[in-house]
């Protein structure tokens, strides 16, 4: 029987939960039992998703204190000899991982994107220089394997209940803590284009009438972004300017309005899922890029789009 | 105060090139850079000495020795040390082995803290600081926007964290590893120019494993817990450019695009 142990961040319960999914496309179709680790929580989310649950409840272990976390972890480890441990790549996941790994001497891959099966071995995908390129790892040396998880790249889905077992673990490894939260605040939520979903770009075409693109942006729950020629001629601001001097954004849609596309441009694209482009000149090069090129005027084209969402809702 | 500053030189990513026919990366020609966020930690640490000029920093590298001109170059811009590890047997270490030769030669070493980038541009899995950190048993804290130069005491140090949703100000305890992020905006000063020709060879010290003696099974290939198995581009998909004009036809095509996809 094959024992996974998945670390339950209390910050993202979701992307802890899609690690499931990992352990399913691991096993496929042999045994295997999950376990969820909480630390100082108990969710109830948890219940018919995993085999069993743990808890330690402890006041003195921070959320923020991995060393101590990585204490209880190497105790769970000596009791439970798991076969596979999981870790979500959030801030504090990205941090106990390879603690963890360190630890138990386990070989550890980070930002898991894709599981292979490579002749009986298991294969962890992941990109490398820039995603330039994807390498598939595999585990020697060692029995356990391990590995980080990046948010939204796994789906766990399912319809059947798990009996989660409950087990509260009390360590005996806990030890001061050498780290002190003084103070935290969330972070004033500034849309940064680099982390926007769906961006709603102006270029020279549009230079005229800039503010007019904010229109489909909110209609399609965007953010407005500019090429260096708008920003150059101080109507928007460099925040929000796309390219090599600006910035690198990779949203699911970007609509380029009125943007000719020039190289230091189209290096600020990376991963982009979609592209519409909008140009009167539809051999300008950002229209190589794009799944749609629409001929002709921006301005009038975000009037059109914009009467056409609205009369569908 | 000792500060010890751990660096990596990175292909510069923006600017290689991959062969899709056979399948490798094409590495000749390509430039080196310092990590950038290893060069926001070092020009921190440059940052104290300029105030408190009986401050050491000292850089540490694990990499081959052709990378002595770019180690040259950091010492010209004030760095006192430089300890570059380098021997053949670690070629192909993965990071469980690369935190466990540096932080060898760091146990004998004194220091009130160490900085890192929190992560590299190029294998991007921010291992090292964690894993040197829990080597020596310290603690350690990625994506540090700010240290508090004025907390830092003898026993303690404040820093100022972006973790993602929050930006948390902690107290850590000396000695411990202080992992900067980008966004802390630390610039490397430039050389002078009476400097620019200055020999710094003396300051450079080359550790090879006849120093820190590993077995040979423990390090390189060899000792690691991972390998990379293939690598392979992505799958480049052509894609099909749909042109259409700004009439109510081409408005049709987008909205549908747009609702195929779920963006409406």
């Amino acid at each position: 029987m094959n024992r996974s142990l998945i670390y339950f961040d209390e910050e993202d319960f979701q992307n802890s939960i899609d690690l499931l999914e990992v352990v399913n496309q691991i096993y496929k179709d042999s045994e295997y039992e999950t376990y969820a680790i909480c630390f100082n929580h108990n969710d109830g989310v948890i219940d018919g998703k995993f085999d069993y649950l743990i808890t330690i409840q402890n006041e003195e272990i921070k959320n923020y204190d991995v060393q101590n976390i990585t204490n209880c972890i190497e105790e769970l480890h000596h009791t439970y000899d798991f076969d596979s441990i999981f870790i979500p790549a959030t801030y504090l996941g990205r941090m106990l991982a390879p603690r963890v790994a360190m630890r138990l001497k386990v070989g550890l891959v980070a930002d898991v994107t894709a599981i292979e099966h490579n002749n009986g071995v298991v294969e962890m995908v992941r990109p490398a220089f820039s995603g330039k390129i994807l390498a598939g790892i595999v585990n020697r040396n060692c029995k356990t394997i391990m590995m980080s998880v990046r948010p939204n790249v796994f789906v766990y889905t399912t319809n059947s209940l798990k009996k989660t077992e409950k087990i509260h673990f009390k360590p005996t490894t806990v030890k001061p803590s050498k780290i002190r939260l003084l103070e935290t605040k969330d972070k004033e939520k500034v849309q940064d284009i680099r982390e926007c979903e769906v961006l709603v770009s102006g270029g020279g075409g549009v230079i005229d009438d800039f503010k007019h693109i904010k229109l489909l942006a909110d209609e399609l729950s965007g953010v407005v972004a500019a090429s260096r020629r708008v920003v150059d001629s101080g109507i928007a601001s460099r925040n929000i300017q796309v390219g090599q001097s600006g910035k690198t954004v990779s949203p699911k849609l970007y609509i380029a309005l009125g943007i000719y596309g020039s190289l230091q441009h189209i290096e600020g694209l990376k991963n982009v899922e979609n592209i519409i482009s909008v140009n009167t000149n539809k051999d300008a090069p950002i229209c190589s890029l794009a799944d749609i090129v629409v001929e002709g005027d921006a301005i009038e084209f975000v009037d059109k789009l914009v009467a056409k969402i609205k009369s569908k809702k | 105060m000792k500060i010890i500053c751990l660096i990596k030189f990175i292909p510069d990513v923006d600017n290689f090139t991959y062969d899709y026919e056979k399948n490798v990366l094409v590495r000749e020609n390509v430039k080196l850079i310092l990590n950038p966020e290893d060069a926001c930690a070092l020009a921190f640490a440059l940052r104290i000495k300029v105030k408190n000029p009986e401050t050491f920093v000292e850089i540490v590298s694990m990499a081959p020795q052709s990378t002595i001109p770019l180690i040259e170059d950091l010492l010209r811009r004030g760095v006192d040390k430089a300890t570059l590890i380098s021997d053949k047997h670690y070629v192909g270490s993965d990071t469980y082995v690369t935190s466990k030769i540096i932080a060898k030669y760091l146990r004998e070493e004194e220091y009130d803290f160490i900085l890192t980038g929190s992560h590299s541009l190029d294998g991007d899995t921010a291992h090292i600081p964690s894993q040197i950190a829990e080597v020596l048993q310290i603690s350690q804290l990625s994506n540090i926007v700010k240290v508090y130069e004025e907390s830092l005491g003898n026993d303690s140090v404040i820093v100022q964290v972006d973790c993602e949703k929050a930006l948390s100000k902690y107290e850590m305890e000396l000695p411990c590893v202080l992992s900067i992020g980008k966004e802390s905006k630390y610039k490397l000063p430039f050389v002078k120019y009476k400097d620019l020709e200055l020999n710094v060879r003396d300051r450079i010290s080359v550790i090879t494993n006849e120093e820190l003696e590993f077995l040979q099974d423990e390090v390189g290939i060899e000792g690691s817990l991972t390998k990379v198995n293939r690598t392979f581009a992505k799958k480049l998909h052509k894609k099909e450019i749909k042109v259409v004009r700004n009439d109510e036809v081409g408005i049709e095509v987008v909205y549908k695009f747009l609702k195929d996809k779920g963006f409406v």
